[in-house]
C-alpha cells in the first residue's frame, strides 16, 4: 500500500512538475530580451490543447510513427523513476541501475529517430543523423561522469552514488554535466529550439511531422528529460547527503531552479554553434568529466 | 541418460545427412533437426548439472587415441551451434531452394551438415592433433559454403580471402599445438595450469584463434565473406563460426597458464575492435557488410569481458572478473541469437528485392511487415537496449568494469577506458541499426526494385520467430540463465564456482517485464487515442517544394556522413567526383566507397611490395648452367671465408 | 594550506592550456596565454609566503606587467597590423589537438610520479603542470600555421619552463625570474619585428608561404 502511494506521488511530482522547466527557461529568455514572454505555465496549456487535437499522419508512415513517441515516453518516465529525488530516494534502486537509466535514455533516442525516419523526409533524416551522431560523444561524456561518481563513492547504484558529499572535482563535473545537459536536451549552443529553418535544427526537425497526442507525449517526455538531467547535475555536485531531509529538499529545488535559470541565460547570451564545431564542444564536455574522474581517482588514492 | 549416446546419435544423423543431403532434401532436414536437437539436449544436460562427459576410444586415428570431452565451456558453445545450425537448415529450405539454385542447393545441404559436424568435433575433441584436423575441416566447409554461388566474381574473391586468412591463422595454431605437444610430451589436452612454462604459447593461440574470431586487425576476411555468402551461411558464420575462435581463446586460457600481460592486451583488442568495428559498420551502404562489421564490434565486447576475466585472474581472483566473464559468455549466446535473426531478416530482404544496397530500398514495411518487425527487434537487441537480451549481457560486462574501476587497483586503468569505448560503441551501434532499419523499411521506395518486394514464406519466418523468442526470453528472464552461465564460469576456472548471482538479475528481469508491458500498453493506448481524436493522412512536409521525389530521402551515406568524417583517418574512403558543369548540367557523379582499410591499404600494398621483391629475386633463376655453377662456387667461397674467420660449428 | 592554493592555481593554468589548444580565435589564444602568465606570476607570492621580500614583490609585479600587459599588447598590435583574427586551417585539427593535450596532461601527471622529486614537491602539481605546458607549447608550435599562434605556443612553453624554475625558488630566487623574463621580452621584441617584416614583404602571415627565400 505504501509502495503504491509512493509510486503515485513520485509519478505526480515528475509528470506535473517537469513541464514547469521549459516555461521558466522561456520566461528567462524573454525577460533578458526585454519582453514579457509567455506565461510560465504555457507548456501545460499546450499539452492540454495537443491532447485534444487530431493527428495527421504522413501517407508514408507506419503505426511505428505513433508507437515511437509512446515507447520514448515510457522509457523517459522509467528513467525518471530510477533517478533519486534527494532524501526521498527512488522507487527502485539496485546495483547497476545507473546503466539502465543511460540505456533507457538511449531507447528513447532510438524511438525518436525511428519515428523521424518514418516520414521519409530529408529534413527528418538530417535531424536523426545529427542526433544519433552527436549522441556518441555525449554518451562518452555521461559514462565518464558516471564513472567519476562511481569511483568517488565506490558504488554503482544511483542512490548511493549521488548522496554523499561532493568531491574536489565538483566544479569540473558540474561544467561537464551542464554541457551534456545542454546537448542532450537540445539547447543552445547545440540546437536552437526557436529556429524555423529546418536545415539548422536537430531535435525540432525530428518532431516536425508529429501532431496531436503523440506530439504532446514528445514534449512532455522532453521536459521530463530536462528535469532528469537537472536533478542529476544538482545531486552530483551539491553535498546534500549529510543534511536533514527538509534542508536537502530545499537545496534540491533551489538547485534545479538555478540550473533552469542558467539554461535560460545561456540561451539568451550564446549563439548556436556551427555544426562542424559541435564535436569540439562535446569533446570539451567529455574532457571535463574525464578530468573529474581523474581528480576523484587521485582523491581516493591519497 | 548420459550425454554420450545423444552425442553419438547426433554424429550419426549429421554424417548421414552429409551423404543424403545431395539427393533427398526433406530427409536431410529431418536428419539435421534430429541431430541438432540431440546435440542440444546433450549440451543442456551438462549445463544444467550433469557431470562432465569424457570418452576415450580404443582405436587410434592418425596415431592418437580419440579423446572427447563435453564440459561446461564446450556445452555453452554446443548449444549455440545446435541453435544456429537447426534454424539455418530450416531457413535454407526456402531461401536457397532447389527450385532457384538447382546445382548449388544439394551441395549446400551436404556442406551444411559437414560444417555442423566439424564444428561439433572442434568443440568436443580434447587432443591437439585431432583438434587441428577438425579445425581444418571446419575452415574448408566454411569456404565451400561461402562460395555456393560461385558464378559471381565477388563471391569467389571473398572465398579466397577467407581461405587465405583462415590458413594464416591455422599456421599459428599448428605452431601452438605442436609446441604444446613438444613441451608436455603428448598431444593430449586437458587442464595444465601448473606448468607455468607454457604461458607464452597464449600469444600464438590468441593470433590463431583471433583470425577466426575476427577482432581488429585480424578481421580482414570477415566483411566480404559474410556479405557475399548466402544469408543462412552468413548467419551461421557470424552467429556460430566466429565464436569458435572465442571458444579457442576461452578454452586455452582456462586450461593453460596465461602471461600477466594477457588481460591488458585482450581488453585493449576488445575495446579497439568494438569501437572501430562499429565505426566501419556505420559507414557502410551494403546492409550485409554492415551486419558483418557489427559482428566485429560484438566480438570486441566479448573480448572485453574475457580480458577482464584474465586481468582478474592475475589480480587475485577478483569478483569483478567473474561478472565480466559471465557477461561475455551470455553475450556469446545473445549475439548468436540476434545476429542470426538480423541476417535472416537481411536474407529475406535480399530474397525479395535482389539487392544489398540500402540506398536502393525503402518503404518495405508495407509489403514485408513480418521481416520489418523481426529486423526492428533484432536492431533493438544488438543496440543493447532494454528490455532485450543485448542489454543484459552488456550490463553484466559494464558492472564488471565498474567494479574493477571502483576497486582502484591497477586493473582500473584498463577498465575505465574500456567502459568509455564500450559506451561509444554502443551509441554507434544504435545509430547504425537505426540507419539500416530506417533505410530499408521506412519511407518510400527509392528505386524500382523496392516496389516489387514480397514477404517471405513460413519456412523463412519460422526460424526468425524462434530466434526472436530466444532474444525476448533472455531479456525478460535473465535469472533463468544465470545457473548455466555460472556453471560455465566454474568450469573455466574451478576457483570461481559460485551459485549466487553477484548482480541483481532478478530485479533487472522484473524491471524488463514491467517495461515491456508498459511499452506495449502505451503504444496501443496512444494509437487508440489518436484514432479517437481524429486521424487524417497527408503528405510529408516538404517545405513547399513542388515536386518531391522518393530519391530526395536521406540516403545511408548521408546518414553516416558525420561519423564517417570523424573516423576518416581509419576509414580512408575512396572518392570519385564529377562536378556539375555549365549553366544546365546534365549529370553529376559523387561516389564514395569505404574499402576494408586494413586489407586494402596495409596488407594489399605490403603484399604487392613482397611480390615485387620476389619477382626481382626470380631473375636469379634464368636457366643458364654456367651461372648456376657460379652460384655453387660463390657459396663454397663464402663458407670458406666464414670458416677462416673462426665461425665455430 | 598554501599547497592547496598552489595546486588550484596550477590546475587553472593547465585548464588554460586546453583552452589555448581548443580555440580558433587568436584574441582568445592571446588572452589564455597572458592569463596563464599572470597566474604563474603570482606563484612566488604563495611559495615564499613566509619570508616575503621586496625583491620577490618586484619580480611578481614585473612578471604581471610583462606577461599580462606588455607581451599581449605587442601581440595584439601584430595581429591588428596583419589583419587576422582566426586560424582557419591548422595542420592539426582542433579536436585532435585538444585530445592530444588532454593525453599529454594525464601522461605528465603519471610521469611526474615516476621522477625522483624532493618530498615537498612530490605532492604538488608543479612538475606535471610544467611538463603539460611544455607539451602544449609544442603542440601549438607544430600544429598551427599562423605565426602569431606559434609565438603564443612558444610563450606557453616558456611558462612551462618558468614553472620548472619555480622548483629552485628557495635557492636562487630572483635570478631565475629575471633571467627568464628578460629572455622572453627580448624574444617577443624580435618576433614582433619579424612578424611585421613577414607581413610587409609577403603580405601574409601564413608560414607555409615561407618556403622560398627571396631577396
Amino acid at each position: 500500500m505504501n509502495l503504491i502511494l509512493d509510486l503515485v506521488l513520485r509519478l505526480a511530482v515528475w509528470m506535473l512538475l517537469a513541464p514547469l522547466l521549459p516555461g521558466i527557461i522561456n520566461k528567462v529568455k524573454a525577460r533578458v530580451a526585454g519582453r514579457r514572454g509567455p506565461p510560465v505555465l504555457q507548456l501545460y496549456y499546450d499539452l492540454a490543447k495537443l491532447w485534444r487535437k487530431g493527428v495527421v499522419l504522413s501517407t508514408l508512415a507506419s503505426p511505428g510513427f505513433v508507437a515511437g513517441p509512446a515507447v520514448a515516453w515510457v522509457a523517459l518516465t522509467g528513467a525518471a523513476m530510477l533517478m533519486p529525488l534527494g532524501p526521498a530516494g527512488s522507487i527502485l534502486s539496485f546495483r547497476g541501475d545507473v546503466l539502465l537509466l543511460i540505456y533507457l535514455l538511449a531507447l528513447a533516442r532510438f524511438c525518436t529517430a525511428w519515428a523521424a525516419m518514418e516520414t521519409g523526409s530529408a529534413f527528418e533524416g538530417m535531424g536523426a543523423a545529427r542526433e544519433v551522431s552527436y549522441a556518441v560523444l555525449a554518451e562518452a561524456a555521461i559514462i565518464a561522469a558516471v564513472l567519476s561518481l562511481s569511483v568517488q563513492t565506490g558504488s554503482v547504484s544511483l542512490v548511493t552514488m549521488l548522496s554523499p558529499s561532493a568531491g574536489a572535482g565538483a566544479v569540473l563535473l558540474a561544467a561537464g554535466l551542464f554541457t551534456v545537459l545542454l546537448a542532450e536536451n537540445c539547447r543552445v549552443p547545440f540546437d536552437d529550439p526557436n529556429t524555423h529553418l529546418e536545415l539548422t535544427m536537430i531535435h525540432e526537425v525530428m518532431v516536425l511531422d508529429h501532431s496531436g497526442p503523440p506530439l504532446a507525449a514528445i514534449l512532455h517526455g522532453a521536459s521530463v528529460k530536462l528535469l532528469l538531467f537537472a536533478l542529476l547535475l544538482v545531486q552530483a555536485v551539491l553535498p546534500t547527503g549529510k543534511s536533514s531531509p527538509l534542508v536537502a529538499a530545499g537545496a534540491l529545488v533551489a538547485g534545479v531552479l538555478v540550473v533552469t535559470v542558467s539554461v535560460g541565460l545561456v540561451e539568451s547570451f550564446l549563439a548556436r554553434l556551427a555544426f562542424r564545431r559541435v564535436p569540439l564542444l562535446l569533446t570539451t564536455a567529455f574532457l571535463f568529466c574525464l578530468f573529474a574522474l581523474l581528480v576523484a581517482w587521485k582523491g581516493g588514492a591519497e | 541418460m548420459t550425454p554420450g549416446p545423444l552425442l553419438l546419435f547426433a554424429f550419426l544423423t549429421l554424417a548421414t545427412g552429409v551423404v543424403v543431403g545431395v539427393r533427398l532434401s526433406r530427409t536431410w532436414l529431418g536428419l539435421t533437426l534430429a541431430g541438432t536437437v540431440s546435440g542440444l539436449s546433450a549440451a543442456l544436460m551438462v549445463l544444467l548439472g550433469a557431470p562432465d562427459w569424457e570418452w576415450r576410444s580404443a582405436f587410434s586415428l592418425g596415431g592418437e587415441f580419440v579423446h572427447l570431452r563435453l564440459d561446461g565451456v564446450s556445452a555453452l558453445f554446443l548449444v549455440l551451434l545446435c541453435m544456429g545450425g537447426g534454424a539455418g537448415a530450416i531457413y535454407a529450405r526456402d531461401y536457397w531452394s532447389e527450385h532457384r539454385y538447382p546445382d548449388s542447393a544439394p551441395r549446400g545441404r551436404a556442406w551444411w551438415s559437414a560444417m555442423l559436424l566439424s564444428m561439433g568435433l572442434v568443440l568436443t575433441v580434447s587432443n591437439g592433433l585431432h583438434f587441428l584436423i577438425a579445425w581444418e575441416l571446419f575452415a574448408l566447409c566454411g569456404y565451400f559454403l561461402i562460395t555456393l554461388d560461385r558464378q559471381r566474381r565477388e563471391v569467389r574473391s571473398a572465398g579466397w580471402v577467407y581461405l587465405v586468412a583462415s590458413h594464416a591463422g591455422t599456421v599459428f595454431l599448428f605452431a601452438f599445438f605442436s609446441t604444446l605437444a613438444a613441451r608436455t610430451g603428448g598431444w593430449d589436452l586437458g587442464p595444465m595450469r601448473e606448468q607455468t612454462g607454457l604461458a607464452p604459447l597464449f600469444w600464438l593461440a590468441l593470433v590463431g584463434f583471433g583470425v577466426k574470431a575476427g577482432f581488429f586487425p585480424l578481421h580482414i576476411w570477415l566483411p566480404s565473406a559474410h556479405a557475399n555468402a548466402p544469408s543462412h551461411v552468413s548467419a551461421i558464420m557470424s552467429g556460430v563460426a566466429i565464436k569458435m575462435g572465442i571458444y579457442g581463446i576461452v578454452r586455452f586460457s582456462g586450461w593453460l597458464p596465461v602471461p600477466s600481460a594477457a588481460g591488458w592486451v585482450v581488453i585493449g583488442l576488445g575495446a579497439t575492435s568494438a569501437l572501430l568495428g562499429i565505426a566501419f559498420a556505420f559507414a557502410q551502404n551494403d546492409f550485409k557488410r554492415l551486419l558483418a562489421y557489427s559482428s566485429v564490434e560484438n566480438i570486441g565486447v566479448i573480448l572485453i569481458g574475457v580480458g577482464a576475466a584474465l586481468l582478474a585472474v592475475t589480480h587475485g581472483d577478483a569478483l569483478w572478473g567473474r561478472l565480466a566473464f559471465a557477461g561475455a559468455l551470455l553475450h556469446v549466446w545473445n549475439h548468436g541469437a540476434f545476429k542470426s535473426l538480423l541476417f535472416f531478416g537481411a536474407g529475406s530482404v535480399l530474397h525479395a528485392t535482389g539487392t544489398r544496397e540500402m540506398s536502393k530500398l525503402g518503404g518495405l514495411w508495407r509489403t514485408m511487415l513480418w521481416t520489418a518487425g523481426f529486423f526492428v527487434l533484432g536492431s533493438l537487441a544488438v543496440s543493447a537496449l532494454p528490455p532485450l537480451n543485448g542489454f543484459v549481457s552488456e550490463w553484466l560486462v559494464y558492472l564488471g568494469l565498474f567494479d574493477a574501476a571502483t576497486s582502484k587497483g591497477p586493473a582500473a586503468w584498463a577498465a575505465m577506458p574500456a567502459a568509455i569505448m564500450l559506451a561509444m560503441a554502443g551509441a554507434l551501434a544504435m545509430a547504425s541499426f537505426a540507419k539500416a532499419g530506417a533505410m530499408i523499411f521506412l519511407g518510400a521506395p527509392r528505386t524500382q526494385v523496392a516496389t516489387h518486394a514480397h514477404e517471405c514464406g513460413m519456412w523463412m519466418r519460422g526460424p526468425m520467430l524462434a530466434l526472436a523468442v530466444v532474444c525476448v526470453t533472455i531479456g525478460l528472464a535473465p535469472i533463468l540463465f544465470w545457473p548455466v552461465v555460472a556453471r560455465v564460469v566454474g568450469s573455466w576456472r574451478p576457483a570461481w564456482i559460485t551459485m549466487e548471482a553477484p548482480a541483481p538479475l532478478l530485479t533487472l528481469g522484473a524491471v524488463h517485464v514491467g517495461l515491456a508491458i508498459l511499452v506495449l500498453m502505451a503504444a496501443a493506448w496512444l494509437w487508440r487515442k489518436a484514432h479517437a481524436n481524429s486521424l487524417r493522412r497527408g503528405l510529408t512536409w516538404d517545405c513547399g517544394y513542388a515536386m518531391p521525389a522518393a530519391r530526395m530521402q536521406y540516403t545511408s551515406a548521408s546518414f553516416g556522413g558525420i561519423v564517417a568524417g570523424w573516423f576518416g583517418w581509419v576509414l580512408q574512403p575512396e572518392r570519385k567526383m564529377r562536378r556539375p558543369r555549365g549553366p544546365f548540367p546534365a549529370e553529376a557523379i559523387r561516389l564514395e566507397r569505404i574499402p576494408e582499410t586494413v586489407l586494402d591499404r596495409i596488407i594489399g600494398p605490403v603484399s604487392v611490395a613482397i611480390m615485387q621483391v620476389s619477382t626481382s629475386v626470380r631473375r636469379l633463376q634464368h636457366g643458364r648452367l654456367q651461372f648456376y655453377i657460379l652460384y655453387v662456387v660463390a657459396g663454397l667461397i663464402a663458407l670458406g671465408v666464414l670458416v677462416l674467420l673462426g665461425g665455430a660449428p | 594550506m598554501s599547497g592547496e592554493a598552489l595546486n588550484l592555481l596550477i590546475g587553472l593554468a593547465m585548464g588554460l592550456n586546453l583552452l589555448a589548444l581548443g580555440t580558433s580565435r587568436l584574441p582568445s589564444l592571446i588572452r589564455a596565454m597572458s592569463a596563464q602568465g599572470m597566474l604563474l606570476g603570482l606563484m612566488p607570492l604563495l611559495l615564499e609566503a613566509e619570508n616575503l621580500d621586496w625583491r620577490i614583490l618586484l619580480v611578481v609585479l614585473a612578471t604581471l606587467v610583462g606577461k599580462g600587459l606588455v607581451i599581449p599588447g605587442l601581440l595584439r598590435r601584430a595581429m591588428r597590423a596583419a589583419n587576422i583574427e582566426r586560424e582557419i586551417q591548422p595542420f592539426l585539427g582542433y579536436v585532435p589537438s585538444l585530445l592530444l593535450g588532454a593525453c599529454g596532461t594525464i601522461a605528465a601527471v603519471a610521469l611526474a610520479r615516476a621522477l625522483p622529486l624532493l618530498p615537498e614537491h612530490a605532492r604538488s602539481l608543479l612538475v606535471p603542470g610544467a611538463i603539460a605546458s611544455v607539451l602544449t607549447g609544442f603542440i601549438l608550435m607544430i600544429g598551427r600555421v599562423k605565426a602569431i599562434s606559434q609565438v603564443c605556443g612558444y610563450l606557453i612553453l616558456e611558462n612551462g619552463i618558468y614553472l620548472f624554475g619555480l622548483l629552485l625558488i628557495h635557492s636562487t630566487p630572483w635570478l631565475v625570474e629575471s633571467g627568464i623574463l628578460l629572455d622572453v621580452t627580448v624574444g617577443v621584441f624580435i618576433i614582433g619585428i619579424i612578424v611585421d617584416r613577414i607581413q610587409r614583404d609577403f603580405d601574409s602571415l601564413d608560414t607555409r608561404k615561407l618556403t622560398t627565400l627571396r631577396e
